[in-house]
């Protein structure tokens, strides 16, 4: 997976570069919007990052350049702005999405991965699997071996996202977007009672556990 | 000196003020005074033709009743005579022949009988070219003389004409004196009327000059000055009192940047403090183990951090009237339903029991993602404060055009001290671990929408916050 980061603050970009090769991606980096422009237009990569303050052209426009001469890959927005506007949520519509600064790295990582995923042309499963869990999403229903899982719905479109990020970290924050569809920070542990209780009915005892919490950044979903 | 002149002249309005007011009140002085020339002119002329009319008459009754004699002109001459005496003349010394009277008979086969001033002729000559009705008084210009005079001519008996004229000197002399009595008064009424308005702007817009000299002497720094308030409830006392409401306003918003941005540095500070201590200890000691341990705490309080400076700049971008509100129609029983569903294992965890209940139906026109972060808050402040094992009711209902939103509890409640202040920034209990913006970016938040927040003891003694919002209506 190849990507364009097109960022003019030097030390986020450093480190976005560094993080996210280190994540496993191919990174190209532009500090401004014609040396991106001309990068993008190539049309190798799998997805941009796009922060909006650059300093010779706004980054929404930038983004409309490249749409216009034929990039399709999907962007992941970061803005410096607290109140996302309209134009930057009607992006996030259009397959897009975005980040407002500070971010940590794994946000990130877990959004650009999940825009990928979004945008693979591989036709979506109806099952997905991950060692002996199996998330059946036409009958809405999730076995781990033989055994059905009582879940809720809630816990069952969570346990879904997680398998659908299946090996990836996934962010509370990227959790709440996805599975509640709220951007809210909650500032009590909301999420990890939802896991909790999704973990103690996936991982029970006897079985290899799935879900992991990586402390400081989120959860991901595998066997270890 | 001119050009001095004129630019002090352009910079103060009163001069301006003044000038206009004394042109405008001079012209329309002279207008009415020209109304009130010309209707006293007319006045005099119709006295002046009334009288040469009525003597006209009577010196021609006089011609036709004498007998014709030698005598008879003679006795028309005394008769006219005696009339031109009854006129009064200005400036003429006694004995001089009058010169506003002349009266002329003619008839055929005698001489003209004439009295009036000399030399005759030129009035002879005039009257040979005047026209005019018999019995109808005009006007007729006598060279030699600056007044024209009112003319009435008749016929007589046997073809004579008799031509009476008449200048009012005495009239025209009033007129005159009338003219010059009011250019004078005139004048002086301009000048008095100038000083008394040029006095007013001047003392009027002088209190506006201190006003702006005050204005301009108050900086950031001095904002506790204030413009003195006349008692008088003027302009100009409005002015002052609308400046000292501004100023307390900027005084008001200016304390509460410095707290806010004092809270934020001394709220920084030690979490950057710890975050420091973590990240200095496992370099210097430690293991890997203890490594992550360490720096998974920092980000832990870097995220605290980072969250509490996002609302920090949130209720900055709402003080400013900024905080955008992407507004649509939303069902509030859906909102706040996916954020009890969020929140109810938290609440479950913690052995409270939460009561829920809503009117089906309450649509407002809001901005869905503001919204739910303002509900979030007040549910997360419910988890974090509340002692295990509490009751919590949740109530969504409509109230005279508003939904509302009741959330209370019968935990220990809001500390009396803080009561009168929870919509401040950076206030929060002693005990709280939280950053003290959260309920005043409720208060933002629901502001901007147009609602309000009310904060009250519950009927258990817990806490109970109202937020009111205004409800779109849904047409039956």
């Amino acid at each position: 997976m190849r990507l364009l980061i097109v960022e003019d603050d030097d030390a986020i970009r450093t480190f976005l570069e560094r993080g996210l090769a280190e994540a496993g991606f191919q990174v190209d980096a532009a500090a401004n919007g014609l040396i991106a422009e001309a990068l993008a237009v190539e049309g190798v990569h799998d997805a941009l990052v796009v922060d909006l303050g650059l300093p010779d052209i706004d980054g929404l426009e930038f983004i409309a350049r490249i749409r216009d001469r034929g990039s399709t890959a999907p962007v992941l927005i970061l803005s410096a702005r607290r109140s996302v506007d309209d134009r930057v949520r009607g992006l996030e519509q259009g397959g897009d999405d975005y980040l407002t600064k500070p971010f940590a790295l794994a946000e990130v990582v877990a959004r650009l991965r999940n825009l990928l995923r979004r945008h693979s042309t591989q036709p979506e499963s109806s099952r997905l699997r991950v060692a002996d869990l199996l998330v059946d999403l036409v009958r809405r229903e999730a076995r781990r071996g033989d055994r059905l899982l009582q879940l809720t719905t809630q816990e069952f479109a969570l346990l879904e996202f997680l398998c659908r990020n299946a090996g990836r970290v996934v962010t509370r924050t990227l959790i709440l977007d996805h599975v509640w569809r709220m951007r809210i920070d909650p500032a009590t542990n909301v999420v990890d009672v939802h896991i909790y209780r999704l973990r103690n009915k996936v991982d029970v005892q006897g079985v290899a556990p799935l879900i992991h919490t990586i402390r400081g950044i989120g959860y991901v979903l595998k066997l270890l | 000196m001119s050009l001095s002149f004129y630019s002090w002249a352009r910079s103060t309005a009163a001069w301006r003020i003044s000038v206009w007011t004394t042109v405008g009140f001079s012209l329309c002085s002279a207008a009415a005074f020209v109304v009130m020339y010309l209707l006293v002119a007319r006045d005099v002329q119709r006295r002046s033709d009334a009288w040469i009319t009525g003597e006209a008459t009577v010196l021609l009754e006089v011609a036709a009743n004498t007998p014709r004699d030698t005598l008879d002109t003679r006795l028309v001459q005394e008769v006219a005579e005696l009339a031109s005496h009854e006129v009064i003349e200005e400036g003429r010394p006694n004995g001089q022949p009058r010169q506003s009277v002349f009266f002329l008979f003619m008839r055929y086969g005698h001489d003209p009988v004439w009295v009036g001033p000399e030399p005759r002729a030129l009035f002879m000559d005039a009257l040979a070219g005047a026209s005019g009705q018999p019995g109808l008084p005009s006007s007729l210009t006598v060279p030699g003389h600056p007044l024209p005079f009112r003319v009435v001519w008749d016929k007589g008996p046997a073809e004579s004409r008799l031509y009476l004229g008449f200048a009012d000197t005495a009239a025209n002399a009033m007129m005159h004196r009338l003219v010059e009595r009011f250019v004078l008064i005139w004048c002086a009424m301009a000048l008095i009327g100038f000083a008394i308005s040029a006095a007013g702007a001047f003392r009027t817009l002088r209190r506006v000059e201190q006003i702006s000299e005050t204005v301009g002497r108050i900086g950031t720094e001095d904002l506790g000055r204030r413009l003195p308030e006349p008692q008088a409830d003027d302009e100009i006392a409005r002015l002052s009192r609308t400046f000292n409401r501004m100023l307390e306003r900027i005084q008001r918003s200016v304390d509460q940047i410095r707290t806010v941005t004092d809270s934020v540095a001394h709220d920084m500070k030690s979490p950057v403090t710890a975050i420091r201590g973590s990240l200095e200890f496992a370099l210097i000691h430690g293991n890997s183990e203890d490594w992550r341990e360490r720096v998974a705490d920092a980000v832990d309080k870097l995220d605290r951090l980072s969250q509490t400076l996002n609302t920090a700049l949130d209720l900055a971008e709402a003080d400013a009237g900024a905080l955008p509100l992407k507004r649509e129609s939303l069902d509030l029983g859906v909102l706040v339903g996916s954020l009890i569903e969020l929140f109810q294992p938290s609440i479950a965890e913690r052995q409270h029991k939460l009561h829920y209940k809503a009117e089906p139906g309450l649509f407002i026109k809001g901005d869905p993602s503001l919204l739910s972060r303002t509900f979030a808050n007040l549910l997360d402040n419910e988890v974090a404060h509340l002692p295990p094992g509490c009751h919590i009711a949740l109530s969504l209902r409509q109230a005279d055009g508003y939904a509302e939103f009741a959330l209370e509890d019968d935990g220990p409640g809001f500390p009396q001290e803080l009561r009168a202040r929870v919509f401040e920034r950076f206030v929060k209990g002693q005990h709280s671990s939280g950053h003290g913006l959260g309920l005043a970016f409720v208060h933002a938040v629901v502001q901007a929408h147009g609602g309000c927040v009310m904060i009250d003891d519950s009927s258990s003694g817990g806490a109970r916050i109202r937020i009111k919002l205004p409800m779109t209506m849904v047409s039956a």
